[in-house]
């Protein structure tokens, strides 16, 4: 099991209201899994997302990431986890702007330590899968859209994480290019890769393996294909 | 590697901002050209000091004429004369030379070139006590000074002055107030002392100068040129002694002239100029400070700015350290680049500034590496804090600011 959470629970204070984003979410992933997890705005996604990708902490309930417990970490060592073993895909690209494709990719490879010529290999071997290693010299602002978020997944994979993460990612695209980014999800995962994918959208959600819908933060259904 | 990334991505982020940057820098740069300056000129007039220091040859005093006062009230002026310089140069209980000297203004004239000049009637000794070297024909001798012959020879500047050259005017006859008198040797250019420029005086033999130009046998100063090992305030005794005795002050009596020790003067010179310098700089010093506090400023709006790029750093893995070390490292950078134009600036200005006073150009090196360090020590110290408030965001809060 890469994922098993026991009844996370996250609350926001805003101002004196107290916002319950997650009222105690159960469910677990197995490696190589195809999950969309769907629901409308507001429902708690990316709450539910930042949490297992260890971008943020629960306020209550446990969660297991490789059998480890996660609840308990630091700052940096929930950095160290995020930079090995997860891979972020996000609605809005988030490239850096005045870099290259090629140095987008090569990012996390930098926070991992890796030496410079290994890290533009491995950068050049995940522009490939992408499908845009005649690309890697481009700045974002050269590319479209789709070509944008492919960079993006590719920045995401370089350093092999368990599961990838995708919140809403062809929210910003086109129907086409949507299509195009969907297809290589499923290629990923047909090769192996943990995906879980977040969307508002069935008929994106309809095109995994399996999808959890929440709504208030809360589990309304599990369904497995 | 990550150094490299972020020293890259200070770069950018630097010149993506290139107006703001430079604005920002701005106090950097006038505090460091203002440091740069003041210490470049105070350090060039203690290098022309010493310069001058060194034309007076290893060491000198000087005695001048001064009125002589009795019972408080200042009664005439006994005057410096040429015995006064023969009694002091009998005195075999020092190793000193004895430079007598008078000068005044007179009209030059060499073919159709006139010129105002300064004379000097000098002993050959004289040039050896400032340090004067001949750079064309040669000096004059004992035997022309005895004989009140009339040659002269010209400062390295005076040449030029009458619209000709050293070369020509060698051994050709310049008037002095209608007499002529045959240049005998041009000086090496000799630079100015602050006080006194030898390149642009003319220079005859001291009895000479007494008889035929001026008529007297009032001197204006008497140099006296002892080696550096010598006691100089027995050397001041032995001089008072002997002028009391020739001008016949009795005991109680006050001098009617008066010892100068250079160095002395120069030690007080350069002390007053090295308390001035340091003021200022402490002065520019606050300025760099004002300065960092505008980096703080800005590097906290560019933390702002940038909280969705951090939230990213943070998501692909980089800790609180790596985040803290990349504004950290826009900070200095600022200020150092800051400070490398400042520099620039402070070194244009300091040479324009010799170049007019046609004093020496001197920059001490340790004040551009202080400088530099201290630049890059302000932005270290402002950058920690907007560095820390970055490496502190919530990378789940920062992800989602719009
Ligand atoms: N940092 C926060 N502070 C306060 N409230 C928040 C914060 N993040 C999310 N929320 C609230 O939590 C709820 C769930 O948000 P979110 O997880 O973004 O939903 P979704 O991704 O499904 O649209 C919303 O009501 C949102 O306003
Ligand atoms: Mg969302």
């Amino acid at each position: 099991m890469i994922i098993k959470t026991e009844a996370l629970t996250k609350h926001y204070q805003v101002g004196s209201e107290k916002v319950e984003a997650l009222k105690g979410i159960t469910f677990s992933v197995e490696r190589g899994e195809f999950i969309s997890i769907m629901g409308p705005s507001g429902s708690g996604k990316t709450t539910l997302m930042n949490i297992i990708g260890c971008l943020d902490t629960p306020t209550n309930g446990t969660y297991f990431l490789n059998n480890k417990p996660v609840s308990e970490l630091t700052d940096d060592e929930l950095a160290h986890i995020r930079n090995d073993e997860i891979g972020f895909v996000f609605q809005s690209f988030h490239l850096l702007a005045r870099n290259s494709a090629l140095e987008n990719v090569m990012l996390p490879l930098k926070y991992a330590g890796e030496n410079k010529k290994n890290a533009i290999i491995r950068s050049n071997e995940a522009l490939d899968k992408v499908g845009l290693s005649d690309r890697s010299s481009h700045s974002p602002s050269e590319l479209s859209g789709g070509q944008q978020q492919r960079v993006a997944i590719a920045r995401a994979l370089v350093n092999k994480p368990s599961i990838l993460f995708a919140d809403e990612p062809t929210g910003n695209l086109d129907s086409k290019t949507g299509e195009d980014v969907m297809n290589l999800f499923k290629e990923l995962n047909d090769n192996g890769q943990t995906i879980i994918l977040i969307t508002h959208e069935d008929s994106i959600a309809q095109q995994s393996k399996r999808i959890i819908t929440i709504m208030d933060g809360l589990i309304k259904s599990d369904i497995k294909e | 590697m990550l150094v490299e990334e972020s020293i890259r991505s200070a770069i950018s982020s630097i010149k993506t901002n290139g107006v703001r940057s430079f604005l920002t820098a701005l106090a950097i740069i006038i505090g460091t050209a203002a440091v740069i300056s003041v210490i470049g000129i105070g350090s060039s007039a203690e290098k022309a000091l010493e310069a001058s220091i060194d034309d007076l040859g290893p060491r000198t005093l000087s005695i001048f004429p001064s009125q002589r006062k009795r019972g408080g009230i200042a009664s005439g002026f006994n005057p410096l004369v040429i015995k006064d310089a023969e009694a002091l140069a009998k005195n075999n209980e020092h190793n000193w030379l004895i430079a007598p000297a008078m000068s005044g203004n007179r009209q030059i004239k060499y073919k159709n070139s006139n010129m105002n000049g300064e004379i000097n009637g000098y002993l050959p000794v004289n040039f050896e006590v400032r340090g004067f070297d001949i750079g064309s024909g040669r000096l004059f001798t004992e035997k022309e000074n005895l004989g009140r012959k009339r040659v002269i020879i010209l400062g390295s500047k005076v040449p030029g002055e009458l619209k000709t050259s050293a070369r020509e005017i060698l051994n050709k006859d310049i008037l002095i107030a209608g007499t002529s008198y045959t240049v005998i040797g041009v000086l090496k250019e000799e630079g100015s002392t602050g006080w006194q420029n030898p390149d642009d005086d003319l220079y005859v033999p001291l009895l000479t100068a007494a008889q035929r130009i001026f008529g007297t046998d009032r001197l204006g100063w008497i140099n006296v040129g002892i080696s550096n090992d010598t006691n100089v305030d027995y050397v001041m005794m032995t001089i008072e002694q002997i002028l009391r005795q020739k001008h016949d002050i009795g005991p109680g009596g006050e001098n009617d002239f008066r010892i100068n020790d250079w160095s002395q003067f120069s030690d007080l010179r350069r002390q007053a100029t090295g308390i001035f310098t340091a003021l200022i700089a402490g002065i520019a010093g606050i300025s760099l400070i004002v300065g960092g506090i505008g980096v703080m400023n800005i590097m906290l709006v560019s933390v702002t700015e940038r909280t969705r790029e951090i939230g990213l750093r943070k998501a692909l893995g980089a800790t609180q350290k790596s985040i803290m070390m990349q504004f950290i490292i826009e900070a200095v950078l600022l200020c150092i680049l800051g400070g490398l134009l400042g520099i620039f600036i402070g070194v244009s200005l300091l040479y324009l500034f010799t170049s007019l006073n046609d004093w020496i150009f001197y920059m001490p090196l340790s004040a551009v590496f202080g400088s530099i360090t201290f630049c890059a020590l302000v932005g270290l110290f402002f950058g920690i804090w907007p560095a820390k408030r970055a490496a502190k965001l919530d990378p789940a809060v920062s992800l989602r600011y719009e």
